[in-house]
This record gives C-alpha cells, sequence and structure tokens, in this order.
C-alpha cells in the first residue's frame, strides 16, 4: 500500500468578473514554485514532480487545474458558450492563484501554452515572481494541423486530441507514462484542447516584447526536448536568444510533456532549473 | 518494402484492441515508398487485402508518401528525433501526407499504431 503526498483542495477566485472555483494539489515545504499544466490536460502531468521526497523537501510545489481543465469546472454559463482561452484571463487567472494562496514570489514553471504564459508574465507581471522557468516554452508557434479537428459532434476530440500530440512523445519515453500523458488529454472536456489551442497558435502578442525581460532581477531559464514537434529546440533557442541573459537547456530523450512522459529524464533538468532560481528567502529552506 | 506490409498486415490479424479501435475503418490507404505503391484495403480495422502498384484505377482516401531509409528509421525502436512519428516526418520534409486529412485524423490513433507495428521492441534498461 502506498498513500502518495499530494494533497488537493479548492480555491475560489475571481477572474476577469467570474467565479473560478480552481483545484489545486501542492505537496512539500520551503521556496514557492507553481507549475503550470500543458493545453488540453491538468494537473496530473506534475503527479511526479509532486511526489518527489527530495524536491518537495525544500520547494513547495504547487499546480493547478486551469478552469475547464481536470477538476476545476467551467464557470457558471458555460453550456451555451464556447470556450478560447485569452492571454489576458490567463495572466488573470495565474495571478489570481498566486494571490489567493499568499504565494510570496513563487518560481513560475510553464509548459507548453504554459511556459508561452510564464513568458507574457515575465514581461508584464515580473515583479509577482521570483523566476520563471519556461519549458517547451516559445514566443509563438502557428499550427501545423487544423485546431477545429477537435472539436466535432462526429468524433472524440479527446481521442484525436491524443493521438495528435503523441507527435511530441518521445520514443525513450516508458510505455506506462506515455499512455498516461495520452489519457489526460483523450479526458479533456469538448472543445477545451480547441479553446487552449486558439491562444496557444493564434495570440502573437509576446512577439518582440521578450528583450524587457530583466533576467537580473528574474531568471529565465529555458528547458526543451528533442522529441518535441511543437516547440522544436529550434524555436525555444530562437526564444531565449531574444532574452538577455536566459539560459536554455536541450534534453535528447525528451519530447513535449516532459514531467509526464518521461519523468525521470525530467528530472534533472527540472532540479538544474530550479536550482538558477532565486532561494527562498530567510526562513524558509 | 513489401516484406515489411506484409508483416504490418499478419500482425495487425493479431492485434483484438486494434481491431477494436479500426471497427468503424474500412477505407483503401496509399503508401509510396520510393516510388513503390502499396495499397493497403482496411477492413472494419484489418488490412484486408495488400495490393502493389502501379495502378491508376485503385481509389484511396489517403496517402503517406515516404522513402525507404526514413521509414526504415522509423521502425528502429528509438527513432531519430522527427523519425519517430508520421507527422514529425512530415515536418522534417521527409513524409507527405495528400487526400483526406480529416479522415486520417478521425483514425489517427489506429493508423498511427499499423503503421508503427513493424517497428522493433525497445530494451528497456533500469
Amino acid at each position: 500500500m502506498n498513500i502518495e503526498q499530494i494533497t488537493g483542495r479548492y480555491l475560489t477566485v475571481e477572474v476577469a468578473g467570474r467565479r473560478q472555483r480552481i483545484y489545486f494539489e501542492e505537496a512539500g515545504q520551503g521556496r514557492p514554485v507553481l507549475c503550470l499544466h500543458t493545453a488540453g490536460s491538468d494537473t496530473r502531468q506534475w503527479r511526479h514532480i509532486l511526489n518527489d521526497l527530495e524536491i518537495t523537501a525544500e520547494n513547495r510545489i504547487i499546480a493547478f487545474d486551469m478552469p475547464w481543465h481536470g477538476k476545476s469546472l467551467p464557470p457558471e454559463g458555460f453550456l451555451t458558450e464556447e470556450y478560447l482561452l485569452t492571454t489576458e484571463v490567463y495572466m488573470e487567472t495565474v495571478l489570481a492563484v498566486v494571490l489567493g494562496l499568499g504565494l510570496d514570489r513563487p518560481v513560475l514553471a510553464g509548459v507548453s501554452m504554459g511556459g508561452r504564459i510564464a513568458l507574457q508574465l515575465a514581461v508584464q507581471q515580473p515583479e509577482a515572481f521570483s523566476g520563471f522557468l519556461a519549458i517547451e516554452a516559445s514566443d509563438f508557434q502557428p499550427a501545423w494541423y487544423d485546431i477545429d479537428w477537435f472539436h466535432r459532434p462526429d468524433a472524440h476530440g479527446g481521442e484525436m486530441g491524443a493521438a495528435l500530440v503523441s507527435t511530441n512523445i518521445s520514443p525513450y519515453a516508458p510505455e506506462a507514462e506515455r499512455a498516461n500523458t495520452m489519457w489526460l488529454f483523450m479526458q479533456s472536456g469538448p472543445g477545451v484542447f480547441r479553446g487552449d489551442l486558439s491562444f496557444y497558435t493564434q495570440d502573437d502578442s509576446l512577439v518582440g516584447q521578450l528583450h524587457r525581460i530583466d533576467t537580473a532581477k528574474t531568471p529565465v531559464h529555458f528547458i526543451v526536448g528533442a522529441y518535441d514537434f511543437t516547440c522544436t529546440p529550434e524555436d525555444a533557442q530562437r526564444t531565449a536568444e531574444q532574452v538577455e541573459g536566459a539560459t536554455l537547456s536541450v534534453m535528447e530523450e525528451v519530447g513535449h510533456f516532459p514531467m509526464s512522459e518521461h519523468p525521470k529524464a525530467f528530472r534533472p533538468f527540472f532540479v538544474d532549473g530550479l536550482a538558477r532560481m532565486p532561494k527562498a528567502k530567510s526562513g524558509a529552506s | 518494402m513489401i516484406d515489411r506490409m506484409k508483416q504490418m498486415q499478419a500482425d495487425l490479424d493479431h492485434l483484438p484492441h486494434l481491431h477494436r479501435m479500426g471497427a468503424l475503418f474500412s477505407e483503401t490507404v496509399l503508401i509510396k515508398v520510393d516510388g513503390q505503391e502499396f495499397y493497403l484495403v482496411f477492413e472494419k480495422g484489418r488490412i484486408a487485402q495488400l495490393l502493389e502498384g502501379p495502378s491508376k484505377k485503385t481509389p484511396y482516401r489517403f496517402s503517406f508518401i515516404t522513402d525507404g531509409a526514413a521509414f526504415e528509421e522509423f521502425w528502429t525502436a528509438t527513432p531519430k528525433p522527427g523519425f519517430h512519428d508520421i507527422f514529425a516526418m512530415v515536418k522534417i520534409g521527409r513524409a507527405e501526407i495528400m487526400g483526406d486529412m480529416l479522415l486520417l485524423v478521425k483514425n489517427l490513433r489506429f493508423l498511427k499504431e499499423v503503421l508503427a507495428l513493424p517497428r522493433a521492441r525497445r530494451e528497456v534498461v533500469e
């Protein structure tokens, strides 16, 4: 028998004038590290990091399900609306969680669309964070697929989404974790992956803004997998070069969902990334 | 290459989970490798017929076009980045997909698994 150390609770906040009941999980103590999941998935992607006894000995790892994802219900009235994530609402949601949980300048670690919003926040609201881990992240990625494929009445968007994103899973990923990573996409609500991709593949508002990041105040470290064909190492490199002082690591045997698809290969890169971030204030380890 | 296609057909026959996944897929797919044509005639998740081209008379719903070296790399246990997935092969310019893309995407998991059947098993070292 094994009972994991992860605990989950709900936080209710107001985002863009709407009440959002947000599910979050956490484990550990010390420096707060807020983790963001990818498009079309949820906090379970972070399960291995949340269960890592060494990492959580010195870091309070927190991850939350974006509204419409995982255990965070969509807002009231959702049945008659089209879900389309925007940069503004995404940023406001992350900041509402930081405020709601009383986090004192956490490290923000975002993957894929989470990495994109981490970079947006590094540009626009750096004072709320102590540093940024931009994982599988770039300034902009146009779609190489039709996002409307993933929300249609005659096919299962989740199954199609999972099959599509398997393009970005490394062949070195353990088979069980590859399956789990795909399952999270299969469970995604109707239209949610499409609504996330709308933000990820159509909002180019970060282009040309990255020079505004001051890495002396808030360091930025990029991590990217060689098997990521949505945000390739070249995309991450191109983006990192626009952030003066940013650093970049390439994981040779990992794809677009590192913490979920291949936790063992991702771990040293995440630990290294955390080591590049400011330590917690005195009183916390 | 014909041996690889025959292996795919035979392996699929013994995988009931793929018959379930492809139960609604009864279409013809053209696989073109180094200009050589192979028509896979699917019937309820099995390859009912494997027809060698060239043919101008065989209707098909979509095609996957690549070269033999790329396909062989795809079938290794741990293909190099870009060769590990049919869409990734398109992205690196080593394959083309033509035809009814939506039909492919609706059956994408099934077709990806079928095309990968000749892949060598990976030795897992812990």
